[in-house]
């Protein structure tokens, strides 16, 4: 459990210093279940700062969002850093990010604190219909203590955890500036149990199932702009000249893009499953992620954002790579 | 207005009549989510639910819909596209209903869209009132009802072993002619009925938006620095607008093969910031701060200057599957309390 | 009769080693099946996986990628990363239940204009066997 005054301490600290710009964290949301993101620029705002098992945003996403408008005449850019609130997961985005160059170190204040899970905001929704009044949830060992018109309900953590943190390996952040509180011990160990169930289906299941899926999709994009690591300038589906993917709605686009999402997080994809939570079509998008990851673990024995000086895996070879496909 | 009884014995023979001369789309569950399409018998409808995830404007502003159809070249030829024919929205909610009645006033403006137009006077519209509103359900803050018979043709009402039906204009009575046995006339009770079962889904209904006075407060707070604060958080994911049974912003594109060709249009959100970017390289929505506030205002404040009503029909859809909780319910009541 | 399927296969070849092997195999008067249509790229290096998709969705029934022997690349590294890079696509079009042999990648040099004859037929002898691509073409139904 994380001592909430230390981290609105920590949260002051970071935001007194004269070259920082903010610091992202989490606030209570606006009914029920939510928590949200939030900006301090002052001392006073990190008041409002929480951490509790419902912060499961990956917050490591606004660094990235960060817009540059034009400047003035005379106008200097702001160059100062962003603090970033970080879980276990979160703080590898930040390690991709920094690791392909997308953002600069000392651009960054990373404030980590360790996670020994957090809650699907839809699995506790659904336990709880309709509750409107702001709750209280608490981490209780292997137990989630749920607050709610003052009764409390301790629920075993598996019924309520998103996938990710079932098979989590990395609960302490791999980088920080500043930790918050005590690292904790984790034997959870990702053993790729459903992606490798889905792959003894036969061609045919597979397809019918994704086909399935991929109709679904209405082509919101909300998953690549929940995804910290989708940040190009522009996105290769916005094109216009070549126009790779078309604006049409129909399976042939939608695979189209989904393949190709999944693609380009190849080697990139942290697994903190913000896609997922995003689309509003409920397409299991982590499936084909988790895929992707298994397998270059298997093949290239390469882990994303673990270490920021490594290269970034489709960027480097190495002589041996399996080509056992080749002809 | 006519008021009905129809037995819900009687129901799928209802269905299964309006499929004799119409197309019927109605809600249907496949996995978690529940959509509309057409269906073909009425075993296949699911009226166990809230709200659709998509709302149902889709069947009439289409996701992606052909305007016309070309061939490239000298002799180019140019071929319209033929709109449906008759259709029939079953089960819609008063809440989505109302919202097509929005959109008319969008497609009929200035410039009339043959497309969404043909498709509405060819669409009749059969309600059902809601009787388990959802947590972030707030129809009852623009003066309307769960159980509201305003915008739809017909209206259902579900109340307990039979639905109550109001006929609201000459296309419902159309719609039901010649299906004068399923129909028997209302009493008072059943009339008291519907009305209690009303007053169950308003009172389930507890979040409220403040929207007194907000078209006028609105021109006041442009600049004010609370939008910075709404939308700082904002990830641009557009999913508010995708779903919103109010947006009817398009993007329009033309695809082609070496043979043949069509232009296209397809829903666009203004959650992008492509959606303004001009050619130049320009843009004057250059920050999630304008995307998001314009999104406020189109609703809250353009649009009632416009076509006098809200743009905003309180489904709750935005503020369910926002990824980062930016709840327009608080987003404008606070815009309210804010100092200008 | 039922008309016998012909594949339609879309090859990106490189321009220093699998191109020069197909017009050896040309120029040789090689036999090896039409069904291969060839477009030229610098390296194997250059080809996105976003244009192996792009051609599925037109209507090809396979792709085949040709580059230099490992360490024989014109820009000393473009065919390793393209090994990487059809690696992972290859199991994420398996993973998705679409034929990852769809996709064939392969080494042929300047000199090696039989091989790249035997590459076409056996490439194009798989496909066949798999038959059209159906999955996510695109139908231009407007």
């Amino acid at each position: 459990m994380v001592d909430e005054k230390e981290l609105r301490d920590v949260v002051k600290k970071t935001i007194s210093r004269d070259d920082v710009k903010y610091v992202v964290g989490y606030e209570k949301g606006t009914y029920g279940f939510q928590a949200t993101p939030c900006f301090a620029y002052k001392p006073e705002d990190a008041e409002k700062f929480i951490f509790s098992p419902l912060c499961v945003h990956n917050l490591t996403v606004f660094p990235m969002l960060e817009e540059k408008p034009p400047l003035r005449k005379g106008e200097e850019p702001d160059t100062r850093k962003i603090g970033v609130v970080v879980k276990g997961c979160d703080s590898r985005a930040i390690v991709q990010i920094l690791q392909e160059k997308g953002l600069e170190r000392d651009k960054v204040v990373i404030i980590g604190i360790p996670c020994s899970g957090v809650i699907d905001p839809k699995k506790i929704e659904a336990k709880f219909p309709g509750h409107i009044k702001k709750v209280e949830v608490n981490d209780e060992d292997d137990k989630f203590a749920v607050t709610v018109d003052g009764k409390t309900q301790k629920i075993p953590k598996d019924e309520l955890m998103p996938e990710k943190c079932k098979t989590c390996e990395y609960p302490n952040p791999v980088l920080y500036d500043i930790l918050i509180g005590k690292e904790i011990k984790s034997k959870k160990k990702e053993d790729y149990k459903k992606v490798n169930a889905f792959e003894k289906k036969s061609m045919k299941e597979k397809w019918d199932y994704w086909e399935k899926q991929f109709e679904k999709c209405i082509r919101c994009y909300a998953c690549r702009n929940a995804c910290p690591l989708c940040y190009c300038k522009e996105c290769m589906v916005d094109q216009l000249n070549p126009q790779w993917v078309r604006r049409s709605v129909n399976l042939s686009e939608n695979t189209a893009w989904n393949l190709l999402r999944a693609f380009h997080l190849a080697g990139r994809c942290i697994g903190c499953e913000q896609c997922e939570r995003a689309c509003p079509m409920g397409i299991p998008l982590m499936k084909l992620n988790k895929k992707i990851e298994k397998e270059i673990k298997e093949m290239f024995e390469y882990e994303a954002g673990i270490s920021a000086e490594e290269k970034p895996l489709l960027a480097m070879f190495k002589p041996d790579d399996p080509e056992e496909f080749i002809l | 207005m006519d008021k009905m009884i129809l037995l819900k014995d009687d129901l799928s023979k209802f269905i299964t009549e309006l499929l004799k001369k119409n197309k019927v789309f109605a809600p249907i569950q496949s996995d978690d989510t529940i959509l509309f399409d057409q269906i073909t018998r009425p075993s296949e409808m699911n009226l166990d639910f809230c709200k659709s995830e998509i709302p149902p404007k889709n069947l009439l502003f289409h996701q992606t819909e052909t305007l016309f159809k070309f061939t490239p070249g000298t002799k180019a030829k140019i071929e319209s596209v033929d709109v449906d024919e008759k259709k029939v929205i079953f089960g819609i909610r008063p809440c989505d209903a109302k919202s097509i009645a929005i959109l008319d006033h969008a497609f009929k403006g200035d410039y009339e869209d043959p497309y969404f137009l043909s498709r509405r006077d060819n669409t009749a519209l059969v309600g059902l009132s809601c009787n388990k509103p959802e947590i972030n359900c707030f129809c009852t803050s623009f003066d309307d009802s769960p159980a509201s018979s305003k915008y739809v043709d017909i209206l259902l009402t579900d109340i307990g072993d039979k639905y109550y039906v109001e006929m609201n204009n000459e296309k419902g009575k159309q719609l039901t002619e010649g299906m004068s046995n399923l129909f028997k006339h209302a009493k008072e009770s059943d009339a008291k009925k519907k009305k209690e079962v009303e007053k169950k889904a308003v009172d389930m209904i507890s979040r409220h938006q403040k929207t007194n006075g907000i078209v006028e407060k609105l021109d006041k707070i442009f600049e004010n620095p609370f939008w910075k604060e709404v939308a700082f958080k904002c990830v641009g994911c557009g999913t508010c607008t995708y779903l919103c049974p109010t947006c009817h912003c398009f993007d329009i594109q033309d695809e082609s093969t070496l043979t043949k060709g069509a232009r296209v249009r397809v829903w666009d959100t203004c959650m992008n910031p492509e959606y303004t970017l001009q050619a130049s390289g320009y843009n004057p929505r250059p920050a999630r701060t304008n995307r998001v506030k314009n999104r406020i205002y189109h609703k809250y404040n353009y649009y009632p200057k416009n076509f006098d009503v809200i743009a905003c029909v309180g489904c709750g859809r935005c503020i369910d599957l926002c990824p980062v909780n930016i709840d327009i319910i608080d987003v404008v009541t606070r815009a309210g309390e804010v100092k200008a | 009769m039922k008309e016998k399927f012909e594949p339609n296969i879309i090859g990106f070849l490189c321009n220093w080693c699998s191109y020069a092997g197909a017009d050896l195999a040309g120029t040789s008067r090689i036999q090896y099946p039409p069904n291969l249509k060839a477009i030229r790229v610098m390296c194997s290096g250059r080809v996105n996986p976003i244009f192996v998709i792009n051609a599925l969705q037109q209507g090809a029934d396979g792709v085949l990628i040709g580059g230099c022997h490992p360490g024989d690349c014109h820009y000393e590294r473009g065919n390793y990363l393209a090994r990487r890079r059809m690696a992972v696509l290859k199991k994420l079009l398996e993973h998705t239940g679409i034929d990852p042999n769809r996709v064939r990648m392969t080494w042929v040099s300047a000199a090696e204009g039989n091989k790249f004859a035997e590459v076409v037929k056996e490439v194009t002898e798989d496909i066949r066997k798999l038959g059209p691509m159906q999955h996510f073409k695109r139908e231009n139904k407007w």
